[in-house]
């Protein structure tokens, strides 16, 4: 930090543009993938605590692929993953496209 | 020109994300934020590389579903602790912000630690603020595509690590590094390696700021548990303003100024680029970059350090801070009691599990003189990190007695030891169903032993 008699305001070549902002886009994946990963962590986390995937072994039912326990985790992993960024997508959509006072013209 | 229907619509709706280029710096909090990153990222990296009675000293083995913590072993039934360790953490960080504001942010937080090592790495390799401006801002060169592709490869290299290591925790990690080595790692762990990694890369390297800004619904929600007495990183307004360029030897009194030399250092510093002195903005993570910017160039102005410092709210209005206040009691006892509580708990844990299960091909056998006699199988789980013996009994009907094949049965550590046992009654009790309870119980010591409660059946 270099401060002389007079302290140049600002070493940098110019002033930087400090308005930071993600496009639209990205703050809709981010805000819809985020919170589904968390809650799909948790979700694993408590189903895999109760249930054994290489319990699938037993017997012959079907999802024999399954067995294996850290495909098991894996896939039990991205099927939560996707069923809860379904439900924040959702949640985006309905906010989103809810109508507010004001919005409308009154009829 | 535009075409007029477009007049009224936006340019666009999407405002394209300028980067940021944090200044680096150097000061108190800055050196304690080093120390802090160098602790976690080094337990990190090194604890699965601990060994520990012969095994990895932390290892959270999916595979074998079995947790190991230094000398603690947990199983899938010892969920409840870990819900009760996350009670424990969501009250820590109750606790911690009330006392002092976002703490976790800015010395803790994954996403702020990792952020802090790919930034050096950028710096080490771009060179500075004004360098890497510059270099973004240059035409693609030799020079530009060397500095760059050798960032991406440092920070590929550092994430991929980051994801080996994470794996790690989760199958031993020794046995992985082997597997790496010869390239014969399994699709899962690879899978996940590269995963982990990515999301490193993308986080720490790409994502940074926007992280905290638009992601984390803790940046969100901390400002519920402030209050007046909290610890915040504040601009002193009514010592700073009115802000304005001065020579070092000038009297600021004469000239009407405040202590704000409005350098802009502690923008520059600022890695989400706030402004502190616009006041308290969910953007900021507490990481203390613009108190070290700022009185760094107290020290070189001559003025008292502190413009912009750890200070709350009260206090920048004048009063005094209370450390201890009632939120402050209810949460540190909380915390006590639950912390106590699960320490005592896991002492006291029994480290035997016992399962009864009816064998399913038959309901009873009679035997000659009138036995009637159930089959079930039992199942031993050795909790524990020695070997044990293990004795069974039967109770809950007359002369009830039980027979697994030895008196003894020797359980490893870890180990679920499978057995059927035959439980046999000297007469057919009335009535058909009973209950009755299952004992295993160890001759080495008193506190291991189950018991099961078990359907036995008669005609």
């Amino acid at each position: 930090m270099r401060v002389d008699d007079e302290p140049a305001p600002e070493e940098g070549p110019e002033e930087e543009p400090r308005q930071v902002a993600w496009s639209q886009l990205a703050q809709d994946t981010a805000v819809t993938l985020w919170p589904s990963f968390l809650a799909a962590s948790v979700a694993t986390m408590f189903f895999f605590a109760f249930f054994d995937p290489s319990l699938f072994g037993e017997g012959a039912v079907p999802p024999r692929w399954l067995a294996h326990r850290m495909a098991g985790y894996a896939v039990g992993f991205f099927f939560f993953w996707a069923i809860c960024t379904l439900s924040s997508a959702l949640t985006l959509y309905l906010v989103r496209t809810a109508s507010r006072p004001g919005t409308h013209p009154r009829r | 020109m535009n075409p007029p229907a477009a007049k009224d619509a936006p340019a666009s709706f999407y405002e394209a994300h300028k980067k940021i280029y944090p200044r680096e710096i150097d000061g108190r909090f800055q050196r304690l934020r080093n120390l802090a990153v160098w602790v976690l990222l080094g337990l990190y990296y090194l604890l699965p590389w601990v060994p520990w009675d012969g095994r990895q000293s932390v290892l959270f083995d999916l595979p074998a579903r079995k947790f190991y913590v230094f000398g603690l072993v947990f199983w899938p039934q010892d969920f409840f602790y870990l819900t009760w360790l996350l009670v424990i953490l969501g009250l820590s960080l109750f606790f911690f912000t009330a006392l002092a504001g976002r703490l976790w942010c800015g010395y803790a937080c994954p996403q702020t630690v990792w952020t802090d090592v790919f930034m050096s790495i950028e710096r080490r390799i771009e060179g500075d603020r004004n360098r890497r401006l510059k270099l973004d801002r240059g035409p693609w060169t030799g020079e530009k595509i060397l500095r760059k592709g050798s960032k991406h490869l440092a920070w590929a290299l550092l994430a991929l690590w980051t994801g080996f290591t994470f794996v790690g925790f989760f199958t031993p990690i020794q046995e992985l590094a082997a597997k790496v080595v010869s390239l014969s790692t399994g699709p899962w762990e690879t899978f996940w390696v590269l995963f982990y990694s990515f999301a490193t890369w993308g986080n720490a390297g790409l994502m940074r700021e926007q992280v905290c800004k638009y992601m984390c619904p803790y940046a969100r929600f901390q400002s519920a548990m402030f209050d007046q007495d909290t610890l915040i990183i504040a601009y002193d307004t009514g010592r700073g303003e009115p802000r304005g360029a001065r020579a070092r030897t000038a009297d600021r009194k004469s000239r009407g100024l405040g202590d704000c030399i409005d350098c802009k250092a502690c923008v520059q510093v600022c890695p989400t680029g706030i402004d502190i002195r616009e006041g308290l903005q969910y953007e900021c993570i507490a990481c203390a970059a613009c108190i070290d910017a700022c009185d760094a160039v107290m020290d070189k102005m001559n003025y008292p350090r502190g413009l912009v410092r750890y200070t709350s709210q009260k206090s920048l209005e004048g009063g005094g801070t209370t450390v201890v206040r009632p939120r402050m009691i209810v949460y540190g006892g909380l915390l006590a009691l639950l912390v106590i509580g699960f320490i005592v708990s896991i002492s006291m844990r029994t480290p035997v599990g016992l399962d009864v299960m009816r064998d399913r091909n038959a309901l009873y056998r009679k035997l000659p003189d009138g036995v009637i006699e159930n089959v079930y199988l039992l199942r031993i789980l050795n909790k524990d990190t020695a070997t044990h013996r293990y004795v069974l009994t039967a109770a809950g009907l007359p002369g009830i007695e039980i027979d697994a094949g030895m008196t003894e049965h020797v359980v490893g550590p870890g180990e679920v030891y499978s057995v059927a046992a035959r439980v046999r009654v000297p007469a057919a009790p009335a009535g058909g169903s009973h209950e009755i309870e299952i004992h295993a119980a160890s001759p080495d010591a008193p506190r291991l032993k189950a018991s099961r409660t078990a359907r036995f059946l008669g005609p």
